[in-house]
């Protein structure tokens, strides 16, 4: 082989195996799952509410959640289910699943809705634009 | 606290990232094709020629002919008008007007989606073309001559597209995410914006010509032309014909700056899809350094994103310029400007790929609202229901996340195939003996996989 060739080569193998890393790095955290009697659920991160249990609160604090963005994650076919207790009067709404409930100021509104469309879909209040939660819904 | 305002005011929904299985599938797919098209077997090259044959006499001649010009060009300037209208007198809510999701989604997505396959269906219903051709053909007949031209400076070729194909995406999605609040471009701002435009082009076809200007300069007209090379339609000399796919690509990038509408176009997809993803947490640190320096919420994300948005033209055009210079070390080689230009062409499919792979979802989803309720009250007043669809609305559950994650990898895996199919047929036009053109193509294929790959990666990282 030339020389050219050999560095073609080189480089090719190079690239290839620096984009496979820098893919894998990025993707393994998100992608970090522990299977549960056939249910593929996350092992740790965002919280499940479809292990049954407590209902996640979003609480809002000055038109603000409480320790930021809550993030939600499902499989489809799940029951979402959470709540949002809030200081002010606002409108939550669920985007995608387009979903509206108004909180009175100092109350809390529940969520109760079948997981069926795949996708992200933020969760703000309407009135001043603030995202409050992304709901994951896996496939 | 403040959050950074990644969220696309269109969309309600976004893709869940690629699963890591996926990825592994769609690499491991690209290195085989990619090998194997390294023992390729044509050795002469079959793309130059496009083998344009017309079709029937009589489907040719009604569909060229002078009234379905004329209802084509009133279509598109209706189009346009409806557009500029809905976006200055509408809701400001940039969902619920017709104005966004014609001009950035049905215009902008669904032309290179449909021209890739069809050839150039915009050309016919360009709004400024059929103004531009309507003042020549009036002045012709007050003036009894034809309009007095200035000579375009040919040098600058496609720059002036290149350069309004980067402010087009610009204006949408950094200057659009204003306010530290997820509103994207409003309405009345996009309207404004294609006023803006609209003279823009029309001065400037007064001043060059109208051809002149939409083969180089107009925007849409070079984009969208772009990715028409690759359809099977066409129309030469006044008649409508069929050619081979792909062929006419291999002579699209003769004007000097094609390279860079090209690149731009990758640039820009690249971008976006890595803003809320991949490039997230540089985007986010970058934008705190201008924040913690007195610079304001908004000039601070606006800055940041138009400084990634220009890094992502430079790297994109950077491993191209690799790759080209790699193969000018190749015995034979024709000079560095002839490689640029001559395979410029062949990153059309990756472009193309890249398109298909972030807004497929997004122009699946949205056109059900452009046809439902953004059709029928175009305003978003709620009292409009010209069309009986205005309770219409989007179904999410239209196609599946995993139908969307096979598209958005099919679509690559495509895409670099067909980009190695036209960049070893160019190489065969350069390089006589057929070794050297193999061994000039390794360079092309280490750029096809860095493209490809970086195309995966970025569905993977997803948007959050």
């Amino acid at each position: 082989m030339k020389n050219s060739t050999k560095a073609a080569f080189a480089c090719l193998a190079a690239l290839a195996i620096a984009v496979g890393l820098a893919a894998c790095g990025g993707s393994s955290d998100e992608t970090n799952e522990a299977t549960n009697g056939g249910v593929t659920r996350p092992a740790e991160g965002p919280e499940s509410a479809s292990m049954g249990g407590k209902v996640p609160t979003i609480v809002i604090r000055n038109g603000e959640p409480v320790g930021g963005i809550k993030q939600l994650e499902y499989n489809a076919g799940d029951e979402i289910r959470f709540e949002v207790k809030s200081d002010i009067a606002e409108e939550v709404h669920v985007h995608g699943y387009d979903l509206m409930q108004d909180v009175p100021a100092g109350g809390t509104v529940s969520f109760d809705f079948p997981a069926e469309i795949e996708g992200i879909f933020e969760a703000e209040l309407e009135g001043r634009k603030e995202q409050i939660a992304e709901i994951t819904v896996n496939p | 606290m403040s959050f950074l305002p990644f969220a696309h005011a269109l969309v309600a929904r976004q893709d869940l990232p690629v699963p890591a299985w996926l990825f592994a599938w769609g690499a491991s797919i690209v290195l085989i094709a990619s090998f194997f098209a390294l023992a390729a077997a044509w050795r002469k090259p079959r793309f130059e020629e496009a083998r344009w044959r017309p079709l029937g006499a009589g489907l040719s001649r009604t569909l060229v002919s002078r009234p379905v010009q004329v209802l084509c060009a009133l279509v598109g300037v209706f189009l346009l008008g409806v557009a500029i209208y809905s976006g200055l007198r509408g809701t400001e809510a940039p969902d619920r007007n017709f104005a966004l999701t014609f001009l950035y989604v049905t215009a902008w997505l669904g032309f290179p989606f449909f021209s890739a396959f069809l050839g150039d269906i915009f050309r016919p219903f360009n709004p400024w073309r059929a103004v531009g051709r309507a003042a020549g053909a009036g002045f012709r007949a007050i003036a009894g001559q034809r309009p007095a031209h200035l000579t375009y400076p040919e040098k600058l070729g496609r720059w002036p597209a290149a350069v309004g194909l980067l402010a087009m995406v610009w204006l949408e999605i950094v200057y659009g995410s204003s306010g530290g609040v997820a509103v994207g471009l409003d309405p009345h701002a996009a309207a404004t914006a294609a006023l803006v435009y609209s003279g823009y082009t029309l001065a400037m076809m007064a001043l060059f010509g109208t051809e002149v200007w939409c083969a180089r300069g107009e925007v849409f007209s070079v984009y969208f032309g772009m990715f028409s090379q690759l359809g099977c339609f066409a129309v030469e000399s006044g008649k409508l014909g069929r050619r081979r796919p792909l062929a006419a690509a291999t002579h699209w990038a003769t004007l000097p700056g094609s390279a860079a509408v090209v690149i731009a176009s990758i640039a820009t997809t690249s971008f976006d899809g890595g803003q809320g993803g991949a490039f997230k947490s540089a985007i986010e640190s970058t934008f705190h350094w201008f924040a913690d320096r007195g610079v304001d919420l908004t000039t601070s994300l606006r800055l940041t994103d138009t400084i990634f948005m220009l890094l992502c033209f430079a790297g994109v055009g950077l491993v191209y310029a690799l790759g080209v210079r790699g193969m000018r070390t190749i015995r034979g080689a024709p000079s560095l400007a002839t490689l640029r230009a001559g395979f410029a062409h062949s990153l059309i499919p990756i472009a193309l790929a890249y398109l298909v792979a972030h807004y497929f979802s997004l122009f699946v989803f949205q056109e059900q609202a452009q046809f439902t309720y953004l059709l029928s009250d175009p305003l978003g007043t709620a009292h409009t229901d010209l069309f009986g669809t205005a309770s219409g609305g989007i179904d999410f559950r239209l196609v599946s996340a995993t139908t969307i994650w096979y598209v958005q990898v099919g679509a690559l895996v495509v895409g670099h195939v067909l980009g190695l199919t036209l960049a070893h047929d160019r190489a065969l036009v350069y390089w006589p003996n057929y070794r050297d053109a193999s061994r000039s193509q390794y360079w092309m294929l280490a750029v096809m996989v860095a493209f490809t790959c970086f195309g995966l990666y970025l569905l993977s990282a997803g948007n959050g």
